[in-house]
């Protein structure tokens, strides 16, 4: 004969219930085939490898308690029941279990992506038994997110498809709900309306209704005896009502006829055996063997006794933790998003890079596309420049060494100002805008040394330039340093600065300090470096670019040493810059 | 209306003997509103004793087209929609149990008096084994015997037997629910309810997928109008019931006062979620009578659809040895 489990979830300890009544009373009706879906499917397993019913009691149990320990229950993201299935399988089931169940075990899955029901009963190894029981107990959401794979294929609950599978006519159907099957539960409530759910054929009562409520929601220790209780009084009802059982003595009989004597030869040989209606009699009785009935107990009385469990029991408890929930929920939440990215981590190794690689790749197109569309530029142009005049006096006694210096430093930043928006805009010139701009932000930092009569500043001596001179230095003389910016109008300003103090024009200097500045020293260097780079600056052809770079200039480059004659007043003879809007 | 007619003319074309269909008037005896029953006969010419069939709840005759042919190899068949179901008037009958029965089991014998039958063998499923007990107590000479196929409304309601403390969630639900008619939800779903019969009873389109083409759309549909038009007979028999499935007035507290002579038979689907108690307890009742108890295997609460021919067996066994009159020594 050929058993079938309905998949039940949590009301699986119906069928420890009668699976031990099976175990007691008809031992010889296992030879054949079993199957079942979801939890059907692993009472089918551990049925047909005749594992210790006393530890799948204590399993079941410690699985519900643990599921109604946590607030949301079984909904809480801690709670991994596919985790626990899988290490209880592993000590539970013999390490042979794939050879025992081989043809038996028929486990009805899911297919997820047509979702056909299919039947597995040929398992290769231990790990694929246990794959495919976890496949067939997959609630989406209840149990994860993702189904589980079972030979490269997507499965899950076989209760969305066949909660029920039937093998053949002579298939024993177990179900925990009341409805027509073989050994199910009878309730007190009939009723005429029943449905049937993936082949599961449930009857619209009261008691169905709540024990549909706790195929996810574990109940209390104590109806979860009652309902393994009630498993067995089913099955051994069920055994009576077919007249299967029978005494040792005629087991013994049967199961050597069992290859050729259907099951109804057997049972007419054992109405006439004495010993068999004794036995019985005998089950009439009878419950739940010892090692289900204490570890049931022992739960009952857990959750029973002690000042916490009676507090928890309270109404009020359950009301506070209903409250606490979104405290609570959070954290447990990051906890078991921890746990399962710690899980993940070995497996995700590779994937992981990849992704952080996209990351970046992705993060650096983003800025890209940023750059080309918003040209939105923070730069700064600062400048410094020192000037140290010498002056000596070549009065005999007289130590009178004058020395100035003049630094400056000009910062530019020209975010104050917008900025063009193309070549030929950017080459339109506004002398006054720039000049301007160039005073405005001109800040001479500081005059280290002011010695003697002290020295005019140079803005000063810019405005004694007339037209007519800056017209004769422009067009005489190469300019030490010419730069572009961007003023508040949008519009690029060319500046160059003429070097004035060794320029040999009779426009700029008397004619005596012509012939002293004949005799100064230059480095050459300068005055070529200073012409290139401006050269430099207008070949560039992206402004852009140009105005990226933040232009420094050494202070050293533009310290110029003089000796300027003795007679010559400071304000005469100052290293003079010019500088000329164009 | 049609639309039955043509879904119960597709489920009867599987029926190979010849069938006649009919509206019998039956008066304004309930509702004082002209009646009319809709009968199928087949093997009219046979002289044997006629075998009458009442279909269970929510069904009607259709259902039975696994079980004719059997049936009429030997004897006349009469198989009619029980009055305010499948094509039959649908008068409103009373809201009180005992009445609602009593205008049932009368439009059954005015039926009879419509039909001519004399005699006949009586059979009934589920709600139809109820009537069939209830007007064979009051018309015992009418009924050579009784054939009960899983019958509904024989034990008693236990007092409460809960197994568990049934939460109040539960209890909310059943009340709320309790004042409809068992099948307002069908009615409810409108255009969708074939579907819907089909997604919930997905086992009621298997039972007839062996000898039906298309059953999957010819059994939703033909329940569907069944339950579809107004609900009376579903009324009555709510009437009938106390809670959830239980007969407010228990046959098996009634068994006592039908007549000695009528032999029972009773059928049960071993998987069926019908008590079968009861026929033990009639059986032990009725010491001097005879009451055949039958559990046919693998079968559900549709015996006579489970195990059609386990079914026609021992159904055409009664009603042979009844007429051949060798029921008691069987026993």
């Amino acid at each position: 004969m050929n058993v079938s489990f309905a998949g039940c979830g949590f009301l699986g300890i119906y069928h420890v219930g009668v699976a031990s009544c099976f175990k007691k009373y008809a031992p010889n009706l296992f030879v054949d085939k079993t199957a079942g879906a979801s939890a059907g499917a692993i009472a089918a397993c551990c049925l047909l490898c005749n594992s210790p019913l006393g530890q799948i009691t204590s399993d079941v149990i410690r699985v519900a308690s643990q599921a109604r320990a946590k607030t949301l229950g079984p909904f809480n993201p801690t709670f991994n029941i596919t985790k626990i299935l899988r290490s209880g399988l592993e000590e539970i089931l013999p390490e042979n279990c794939h050879e025992i169940v081989n043809g038996k075990l028929h486990v009805s899955l899911t297919r997820v992506y047509d979702r056909r029901n299919v039947i597995i009963s040929h398992f290769e190894s231990k790990e694929d038994l246990i794959q495919a029981l976890l496949c067939s107990a997959f609630i989406p959401f209840f149990s994860g997110y993702f189904p589980p794979k079972f030979r490269g294929v997507r499965y899950a609950d076989g209760g969305f498809s066949d909660n029920l599978p039937v093998l053949d006519e002579n298939t024993i159907t177990v179900s925990p709900f009341c409805g027509e099957s073989d050994i199910c539960p009878q309730d007190s409530n009939v009723s005429l309306l029943q449905i049937n759910l993936a082949n599961t054929s449930i009857e619209l009562s009261r008691e169905n209704l709540y024990r549909m409520a706790r195929i996810l929601f574990p109940p209390e220790p104590e109806i979860l005896s009652r309902m393994c209780q009630q498993g067995f009084d089913d099955a051994l009802k069920f055994l009576q009502r077919n007249q299967l059982i029978s005494c040792t003595r005629c087991l013994s009989v049967t199961s050597t006829f069992q290859l050729s004597q259907t099951v109804e030869e057997t049972l007419r040989h054992d109405l006439e055996c004495t010993d068999c209606k004794v036995q019985r009699q005998v089950a009439l009785l009878d419950s739940l063997p010892e090692t289900v009935t204490s570890i049931l107990q022992e739960a009952i009385d857990s959750a029973n006794k002690g000042l916490v469990n009676w507090v928890f029991r309270h109404r009020g408890s359950s009301l506070i933790s209903v409250l606490a929930l979104p405290y609570v929920l959070p954290r447990d939440i990051a906890h078991a998003t921890f746990l399962r990215f710690c899980d993940a981590i070995p497996k995700l190794t590779g994937d992981f890079a990849q992704l952080a690689l996209s990351l970046v790749k992705f993060i650096v197109a983003v800025i890209k596309k940023m750059n080309d569309k918003r040209e939105q530029f923070s730069a700064k142009f600062s400048c410094q420049l020192a000037i140290t005049e010498y002056r000596e006096y070549d009065m005999p006694g007289a130590i009178n060494f004058i020395r100035n210096k003049y630094n400056f430093d000009f910062t530019f930043d020209l975010n104050n100002g917008g900025l063009p928006h193309s070549q030929s805009e950017a080459l339109s010139l506004n002398t006054q805008a720039a000049e301007d701009y160039l005073q405005h932000h001109y800040q001479p930092l500081h005059a280290i040394q002011e010695d003697g009569q002290g020295e005019k500043p140079l803005a000063e001596s810019h405005h004694d330039d007339t037209f007519e001179q800056i017209l004769e230095v422009t067009s005489h003389q190469d300019a030490v340093m010419a730069y572009y910016y961007l003023d508040s109008k949008n519009q690029v300003k060319v500046k160059e600065i003429f070097d004035v103090t060794d320029a040999d024009t009779s426009a700029i200097l008397a004619p005596e300090e012509r012939v002293q500045n004949a005799d100064l020293q230059f480095d050459s260097f300068i005055e070529g470096e200073k012409y290139e780079s401006s050269c430099n600056w207008q070949l560039a052809g992206d402004p852009d670019e140009a105005y990226l770079d933040t232009f420094q200039m050494d202070a050293s480059d533009f310290t110029k040493e003089m000796n300027v004659n003795e007679r010559g007043s400071p304000s005469d003879h100052e290293a003079s810059y010019m500088i000329f809007e164009s | 209306m049609a639309a039955l007619r043509s879904a119960e003319e597709k489920l009867l074309a599987v029926v190979k003997s010849r069938l006649r269909g009919r509206y019998i008037d039956i008066g304004n005896s309930v509702g004082n509103k002209k009646c009319k029953i809709w009968t199928l006969s087949l093997n009219e010419a046979s002289k044997c004793l006629p075998l009458v069939m009442l279909h269970g709840f929510a069904s009607g005759v259709g259902l039975w087209c696994m079980n004719f042919d059997a049936f009429a190899s030997t004897r006349p068949v009469h198989a009619f929609d029980i009055l305010g179901f499948g094509r039959s008037s649908r008068p409103s009958f009373s809201s009180d149990a005992l009445e609602a029965e009593g205008q049932m089991v009368q439009s059954i014998e005015d039926w009879r008096k419509a039909m001519g039958l004399e005699e006949f063998i009586l059979m009934g499923h589920s709600m139809g084994g109820f009537l069939a007990a209830s007007y064979a107590i009051r018309f015992p000479d009418r009924v050579k015997h009784l054939i009960l196929a899983d019958p509904w409304g024989f034990p008693e309601k236990p007092i409460n037997q809960e197994k568990f403390n049934i939460p109040t969630w539960v209890r909310v639900i059943a009340t709320v629910l309790q004042p409809f008619n068992p099948l307002w939800g069908v009615r409810a779903a409108g255009p969708l309810g074939p579907k819907l019969v089909a997604k919930i009873r997905p086992d009621l389109i298997k039972k007839f997928s062996s000898i039906i083409p298309n059953s999957d759309e010819v059994i939703p549909n033909y329940i569907y109008h069944c339950n579809a038009q107004t609900p009376s007979g579903e009324s009555a028999f709510h009437a009938m019931m106390a809670q959830f499935g239980w007969a407010k007035y228990p046959m098996i507290n009634r068994i006592d006062s039908l007549n000695k002579e009528i032999p029972i038979t009773l059928i049960y689907g071993s998987r069926s979620w019908v008590d079968q108690t009861p026929g033990n307890e009639i059986k032990a009742k009725r010491p001097d009578s005879y009451v055949e108890i039958q559990a046919i295997n693998g079968a559900g609460h549709h015996v006579y659809a489970d195990r059609p021919e386990n079914f026609n067996h021992l159904v055409n066994i009664a009603c042979d040895s009844t007429e051949h009159g060798s029921l008691f020594t069987t026993n």
